[in-house]
């Protein structure tokens, strides 16, 4: 019997790997005055760039589907792959749909990223979003509402629709059906791994990074509706949380082969931003407010983001715990500031708390992976057989 | 006792193996059947590997409690469970050869020497870099240009005195070399010979970067090529004349049934997985594919 779930899979792999963005492209056609606006990993507030008429769209750099040439002249070596790549997809044209980019605060190599952007596409809006790390909705709050005014405002003087409460409060609900969506293709893969794997998630989440929300959230509807539909039996692998893939994206073999080395991934951070928010987002009072407050009260715990005085690692610890999980495995791409910095905080956590863990770090352009197979294989083996990670 | 099943799925062949044992222990081992793949689809041999393993063992596949793979995962779409190589070939070889303590798995693509403890469990491991000139398939490409029959290469470079090395960095500088003595009419004994020891050099610089010590049990398919055992023997025992610094004593051993050391470690692992998985309670993740789903 034929996989149910082929068609929807095959669709969302094409989005994902076409650097060209033919979706864009075609809802560019469709809205000849909508903008569309690229933002940079982690996060920015989608649904008030979809309430303006423009089209929010994800950059993750190019993967390993494109050979740096000009990019690497911009960066010094120890710097992470992901604003290379995004600098050689600029220069080729590839990016030439984005009428706009926002370059989220996540760390200073994306800060920087925006200061080149600004030089080698003056024409083009670059914006840099500075995201609160003061939880107090009368100061960070109050910050990130004036932040997302600001933005809106710079987006109608490109030719966006003014922002109006009904329309945000419209966008606000499309994303939380978007996330509602996304939040039970999570919760399948936690209950029942071997009917979803992670990489085929994967290419369904990410290809939502080009697509309007209530498109997406009709794919992954699909997706879910086709994988129940499934033959599937229960394998006995390693339940493993992934984290450190917020930011630069692991080669997609990468997660295949971490599948391969009897790894069920039945929680992870990939593509972060679109699943950064918890539960539903109320838009019955001051959209904009309630977009503030839900960032501040209810965003994910992630390298970026300050904690205060909450403990580092209580975050996973509770993800482990709700996932059921053996283990941890931290994939940090080489030269990632925020999750190689947390990462010995988290494994200090995790090693009190007696849960199981490895690392290794990665490129989005890895081409090779015997080794990150090996360790895999060896890690998993070693919880099932002998309950530890060595 | 349980009875337990464990497939290796190899780049060249399938091996199987059928255990009885109690958790893992008083392991005994039922049959072993292995088949080539040629140019057969994959999927047809395993199953047909697995089939004949069970009626040789006069096992019925709805009594296995565990049916574990190794080597290429995608191969068994059926198993409960899949081990890693390492793993697996460690259990087994801890089977084959119980004073073991490191295992020289020396595949068709890569060798691996692995380190142990008493209970097979790996402790840490060196593999073979991407060149292929230390493995099987470079050995078995050479004996094809020969014109010698695989089953012939062990005797034919025992016979013979010649201690000329071929390139041991690269296969096609080896190849190149082959060549070369080839058109100076070195016999194909020889040119064998000097394969085997190049191989040989590398395996023992592998097991010593792996930091092996004691007896190191040898799986994979060019364990069985007395050939290269012999050399291998020979160097480990003339290492300590050579080396500055006295080393960690090293002898290998090789066992008829070492092609089978995954197969018959994934399925002791097999039955091992499943009283923990039973302990636990959580043995309603294997029981859904119990009954020979092959």
């Amino acid at each position: 019997m034929s996989d149910p779930a082929s068609s929807v899979v095959s669709r969302a792999a094409a989005l994902v790997e076409d650097r060209t963005l033919p979706a864009v492209r075609a809802w560019k056609e469709a809205h000849p005055d909508g903008l569309v606006v690229g933002y940079l990993p982690i996060y920015v507030p989608r649904p008030l760039i979809e309430a303006m008429g423009a089209l929010p769209v994800a950059v993750f750099g190019g993967g390993d589907a494109i050979d740096i040439i000009r990019g690497d002249s911009y960066f010094q070596s120890y710097i992470c792959h992901i604003p290379r790549s995004t600098v050689e997809l600029g220069l080729c044209g590839d990016l030439d749909a984005l009428d706009a980019v926002l370059f989220p605060s996540i760390c200073d190599v994306i800060r920087n990223l925006g200061g080149m952007w600004r030089m080698l596409f003056p024409d083009k809006l670059s914006l840099y979003v500075d995201l609160p790390q003061n939880f107090d909705m009368a100061v960070g709050g109050k910050f990130y509402v004036h932040e997302m005014q600001r933005i809106a405002g710079e987006l109608v003087k490109r030719g966006a629709k003014p922002l109006e409460p009904e329309a945000l409060r419209q966008a606000i609900a499309r994303e939380n059906t978007r996330r509602a969506a996304i939040a039970e293709l999570d919760l399948l893969r936690r209950t029942e791994p071997w009917r979803v794997k992670a990489s085929e998630a994967y290419l369904v989440i990410r290809a939502g990074a080009t697509l309007p929300a209530a498109e997406h959230e009709a794919m992954v509807r699909e997706f879910l509706a086709a994988v129940r539909q499934r033959e599937a039996r229960p394998v006995d692998n390693v339940r493993v949380v992934l984290v450190g893939s917020f930011c630069e994206q692991p080669p997609f073999d990468l997660i295949r082969a971490l599948e391969r080395s009897g790894c069920d991934i039945v929680d992870d951070d990939f593509q972060l931003g679109l699943r950064m928010i918890d539960g539903d987002i109320p838009g019955d009072d001051d959209p904009i407010e309630a977009l503030s407050r839900a960032y501040l009260e209810r965003g994910r715990d992630t390298a970026s983001r300050y904690i205060g005085d909450l403990v580092k690692g209580a975050g996973l610890i509770g993800r482990v715990k709700a996932s059921h999980a053996d283990g941890v495995i931290f994939a940090a791409a080489s030269f990632c500031d925020p999750a190689l910095l947390d990462q010995p905080m988290l494994e200090h956590a995790l090693t009190k708390a007696g849960v199981p863990h490895t690392s290794f770090k990665f490129a989005e352009n890895t081409g090779q992976f015997q080794v990150i197979r090996e360790q895999a294989g060896a890690f998993s083996d070693a919880v099932k057989l002998w309950g530890a990670a060595s | 006792m349980q009875l337990s099943l464990g497939i290796d799925a190899g780049s060249s062949a399938i091996k199987v193996a059928v255990v009885k044992s109690n958790a893992g222990e008083d392991v005994e081992l039922l049959a072993t059947v292995v088949q080539r793949i040629r140019r057969r689809n994959v999927f047809d041999v395993v199953k047909a590997t697995y089939e004949e393993a069970c009626i040789r063992a006069k096992v019925d596949a709805k009594d296995l409690c565990y049916v574990a793979s190794t080597g290429d995962v995608d191969a068994v779409e059926f198993a409960t469970g899949h081990f890693y190589g390492m793993t697996t070939h460690a259990r087994g070889a801890l089977f084959l050869v119980p004073e073991a303590r490191a295992v020289l798995d020396i595949g068709a693509l890569h060798a691996r020497a692995i380190r142990m403890d008493e209970r097979g469990k790996v402790l840490g491991h060196r593999m073979t870099s991407q060149c292929a000139s230390g493995t099987g398939q470079f050995l078995e490409n050479i004996a094809r240009y020969l014109g010698v029959p695989l089953e012939d290469v062990g005797q034919l470079s025992r016979d013979s005195g010649v201690k000329e090395e071929v390139s041991s960095v690269c296969a096609v500088l080896a190849e190149t070399d082959v060549i070369n003595m080839v058109s100076r009419g070195l016999t194909a004994g020889d040119i064998l010979r000097g394969i085997h020891i190049s191989i040989a050099g590398r395996l023992v610089r592998l097991l010593r970067s792996a930091g092996a010590e004691g007896m190191v049990a040898l799986t994979g398919g060019l364990a069985l090529d007395t050939g290269l055992v012999s050399v291998l023997c020979d160097q480990l025992s003339k290492e300590q004349n050579k080396a500055k610094k006295p080393l960690p004593p090293l002898t290998a051993r090789s066992h008829e049934l070492s092609l089978f050391a995954g197969a018959i470690g994934a399925g002791i692992l097999g039955a091992y997985r499943h009283d923990q998985l039973a302990k636990r309670g959580r043995l309603g993740v294997v029981t859904a594919q119990l009954g020979g789903a092959a």
